[in-house]
């Protein structure tokens, strides 16, 4: 019976494929070539820099990227994560992961080019990271306000950028309202800001204090179009749909030069609040469970090269903490205060300090509260 | 024989459904901690003996918090709304598709499955693109002078129905095809020797005969709806999260993986009884 | 009436793909936007190496993971209509469409629980340095294949009149037989449609994916979703319309194979 004959012979197939499977899944992974797995920002190296790194040194690179901190640490915090290299934000995550125990420590023998870096700004992650054993700074920036400037000449002339009274204060988030306000989807980035704005400390865990910013944000929260997430926000800002919002310095400045690029008019400039923004950093570090660290420790040298660093720096508009590469940037880019802050700005820039993990969860619920408008 | 090809379906679903189950069931009983994972697990072996430290404080919170019914209840209306919404549209077509000639029913059902193979991004993508203030419907409503200013699509139930509606109707249709294709001619042409109108005939035979793959259309739909986030997450309105993005945010977020977890036990305690209807549909 | 609702369903569905479709070919760099014909995103796909690898990774998980959930779930719905009374059927019918109701959140974190456990105990046991990756994606999707498949055979065996099987096993047909000639012909519509169904839902998958995978195994809709910083660029348009194109083509292959089954869908 030919029909019978052909099922079976297509069972014998499907087993046959079911035990391939099965073998494929079980295959130890060849370690003919040594890999090193990287766990990056989406957009955020120069790819040239990738390729270079794998003709010198003959390490394939696998290069994966994530869009958010969540991202991130959902994929370290259960352990084995399979990467050898990643690029947490200092604040919450290289914070929680350095406490957590799940990164290992640097070993600066195999970093010569650690001494590239800049003493000044690595005091500064010292706060999260005692004598910086977990992390070097790979790009760092500030958190403020980009505004689509053709847009606001219109709507409020003469109004100054570096205020953050541009968007908290609600008379000004009424009239710009219609033209788009947004406020990116992350507390720990936004509630520090709103705090100091406040006239409080960025990390004050004052039930009191937690309030008043609660009402700020609440105030100004009909005004609102959207809360997207950093990497929507940068798409909304570059198209013009959004004419105040409260991002990275870098992504508006991406947006900036796509919305010039698209070439419709909307002009974008990023504006860091002038009484202090919030800095923040983001650390190449080598999770404790790493398969290959010491690959992982080449690519950080390698990285911290002079040249290395200013080719990714033209490339994605963030500053770095090599100050050796500043001559070889690209002089748009280097000459750009807002890709670069002053030394006073700079100055008067914070760092806000760590939470215990439950002032962060009141932190994310006053979150939730208020992107639903309660 | 039959023993071994009962069981190996079995396995594979006491592993990869019945033992995560249990892992967060596990969880949700423990407490939040730092470490890897963040969790302190409810029992530990501590002096050479295992004792209870678990706590049911997620569950606490999860009564105390109007955040999290509020979430639950929304994620059920907009999953309900959907999935009306879908069979309203699905039933129709589904009809049309199993009286239409024998060869032409593939391909039309495959027509109504396509759009999903262009994959979820794109199609969000021509979403956001058709519902923006300078998008296609805005432009098309501005130049017929039905409005003078744009509408704020995105970002409202209006997108975020469309985009649901837009994802869910073929699995809602292809269920009723199914059924109704399949049904039995015989009892209409019986009804209709009888004297019955076409209208009638379809109201007190094929209609009724029909109703169990209408309702396991409806909750095929209403099911995955209910927990659904990146459609909420891209197109919805900001406020009043999802659940399926509730979860989401105490698991990255906020890292309280017990809490999370009971929020999905909470979740799967809802949602047993439409999924037992849904399998006594099968059955039947 | 049917007939016109199935048009505007139909045209409800297709708008946005025809639209996405026609402005693949905008040369504009903001997508929706005219731009004068031009074929510069279908090019700069066919240089972008990331997605090409992507989208054979998914195309290839799609594949694995509808073709173990067909047989995994075959099997299951088999199980529940013809099993007869087993320890446990209870269990297995709740768990069997427990992937149905799970949030794809839940399942995606339950399950990367669980594939550390297994890391964990690969290596402590057997010394394999296990990763998590493709192989894990195409577990969870076949396990998301599997409920839907498994409802679809139910289903069908469900409305199969039993007579049939045992007037077959009443003319001394052997067991195994009965199931070749009888129950799995009757079963193959369902396993097609079910296969369409996990292949689809493994196409369409961001969350299960990006919770399990490991390094390597960015999905097509995990590489997009991660990439919306740099916006929806034609590009993603482009890539909609290739993979359309593909799928649709290889559906008309597959249904010009079995039109000899009497084009019943069900």
């Amino acid at each position: 019976m030919p029909l019978r004959l052909a099922f079976r012979l297509a069972f014998r197939l499907a087993f046959c494929l079911l035990l391939l499977l099965c073998g494929a899944l079980l295959a130890r992974p060849l370690a003919a070539q040594p890999v090193l797995n990287v766990y990056n920002w989406a957009d955020y190296i120069d790819p040239y820099m990738v390729q270079r790194f794998q003709a010198e040194t003959g390490i394939r690179i696998r290069y994966d990227v994530y869009d958010s901190l969540e991202t991130l640490e959902g994929k370290l915090s259960s352990g084995r994560s399979g990467y050898d290299l990643i690029v947490p934000t200092s604040e919450p995550s290289f914070a929680r992961l350095v406490r957590a125990g799940a990164l290992r420590p640097l070993d600066r023998a195999r970093i010569p080019n650690w001494a590239n870096l800049d003493p000044g700004l690595m005091a500064r992650v010292a706060t999260v990271d005692p004598g910086n054993r977990f992390g070097a700074i790979y790009l760092w920036g500030t958190v403020g306000l980009g505004v689509r400037v053709d847009a606001l000449r219109q709507l409020l002339p003469g109004a100054r950028f570096d205020q953050l009274d541009l968007l908290l204060n609600p008379e000004n988030a009424a009239k710009l309202a219609r033209c788009g306000l947004a406020v990116m989807d992350s507390a720990t980035d936004v509630l520090p800001s709103v705090l100091r704005w406040l006239g409080k400390p960025p990390d004050s865990t004052a039930a009191a204090d937690l309030r008043a910013a609660e009402q700020a944000l609440l105030a100004i929260r009909p005004h609102l179009r959207a809360i997207p997430g950093s990497g929507a926000l940068l798409d909304m800002l570059a198209r013009g749909e959004i004419c105040v919002a409260m991002t990275y310095s870098g992504d508006v400045i991406q947006a900036a030069a796509r919305a010039r690029e698209a070439g419709r008019g909307v002009e974008i400039a990023y504006a860091a609040p002038a009484s202090g923004a919030h800095l923040w950093f983001d650390l190449l570090a080598i999770p404790a469970d790493a398969p290959n660290p010491e690959a992982a420790e080449a690519f950080i040298d390698f990285l911290l090269r002079p040249e290395s660093m200013a080719a990714i720096t033209g490339h994605v508009r963030y500053p770095n903490a090599v100050p050796a590469s500043r001559p070889l940037v690209p002089e748009a880019v280097r000459e750009d205060p807002s890709v670069y802050p002053s030394a006073e700005s700079l100055a008067q820039a914070f760092v806000p300090g760590t939470l215990g993990p439950a002032e962060d969860r009141a932190r994310s619920r006053l979150w939730n509260r208020f992107k639903a408008g309660r | 024989m039959r023993a071994a090809l009962v069981a190996a379906p079995f396995l594979w679903l006491l592993a990869l459904v019945l033992a995560p189950a249990l892992l967060l069931g596990w969880i949700a009983f423990g407490s939040a901690a730092e470490g890897v994972p963040p969790v302190a697990p409810p029992l530990a072996w501590q002096a050479g003996a295992l004792s209870w430290q678990g706590s049911l404080e997620s569950f606490a919170l999860l009564l105390e918090d109007p955040h999290y019914a509020g979430a639950l209840l929304r994620s059920l209306l907009v999953a309900a709304g959907t999935a009306a919404l879908a069979l309203l549209l699905a039933y129709p077509m589904a009809f049309a598709i199993a009286e239409a000639r024998p060869r032409w029913r593939l391909p039309l059902l495959a027509l109504v499955l396509a759009p999903v193979w262009t994959g979820l991004m794109p199609r969000l993508g021509a979403w956001i693109g058709l519902l923006r203030d300078e998008g296609w419907i805005n432009g098309v409503l501005l130049r017929l002078g039905l409005i003078e200013a744009p509408l704020t699509l995105l970002f409202s139930d209006i997108a975020l129905y469309a985009g649901m509606l837009h994802s869910y109707l073929p699995y809602a249709v292809l269920p009723l095809a199914i059924a109704l294709s399949r049904r039995d001619r015989l009892l209409e042409a019986a009804a209709a020797d009888l004297g019955a109108a076409p209208a009638r005939v379809f109201l007190s035979v094929t209609l009724p005969l029909s109703l169990p793959a209408a309702a396991a259309a409806f909750l095929l739909v209403f099911i995955p709806a209910a927990g659904e986030f990146v459609i909420p997450e891209l197109l919805g309105p900001p406020g009043d999260p999802l659940l399926g993005r509730v979860i989401w945010a105490e698991f990255f977020q906020s890292r309280d993986w017990p809490l999370a977890a009971a929020l999905a036990l909470t979740l799967l305690a809802v949602l047993a009884l439409p999924i037992r209807a849904y399998q006594r549909l099968g059955q039947g | 009436m049917a007939r016109l609702i199935l048009v505007l369903g139909l045209l409800f569905l297709w708008a946005p793909i025809l639209l996405l479709a026609g402005y693949a070919f905008s040369a504009d760099r903001i997508p929706f936007q005219w731009g004068g014909f031009s074929l510069r995103w279908f090019a700069a796909l066919a240089e972008n190496a990331r997605v090409q690898e992507a989208a054979l990774l998914s195309l290839s998980v799609a594949t694995g993971a509808a073709t173990l959930a067909c047989l995994a779930g075959g099997l299951a719905g088999w199980a529940l209509a013809r099993g007869g009374r087993f320890c446990g059927r209870p269990l297995f019918g709740l768990l069997a469409g427990a992937p149905l109701v799970l949030p794809e959140v839940v399942m995606g974190l339950s399950l990367l629980l669980l594939f550390v456990l297994a890391q964990g105990a690969a290596e402590t046991l057997l010394g394999w340095r296990l990763e998590r990756g493709a192989g894990t994606i195409v577990l969870a999707h076949a396990t998301l294949g599997l409920a839907y498949v498994a409802v679809l055979v139910q289903a069908r065996l469900a409305r199969l009149d039993p007579r049939l099987e045992e007037a077959a096993a009443d003319l001394g047909a052997m067991p195994r037989v009965v199931f070749l000639t009888i129950t799995l012909p009757q079963m193959v519509p369902s396993l097609v449609a079910g296969w369409l169904l996990a292949f689809t839902l493994s196409l369409d998958d961001v969350v299960l994916a990006s919770f399990v995978s490991g390094p390597a195994g960015t999905t097509l809709p995990v590489l997009i979703f991660s990439s919306l910083r740099m916006g929806l660029t034609p590009e993603v348009n482009a890539l909609g319309v290739v993979i359309l194109v593909l799928v649709l083509a290889a559906v008309g292959v597959a249904g010009w194979v079995l039109r000899g089954r009497g084009g019943d869908p069900g």
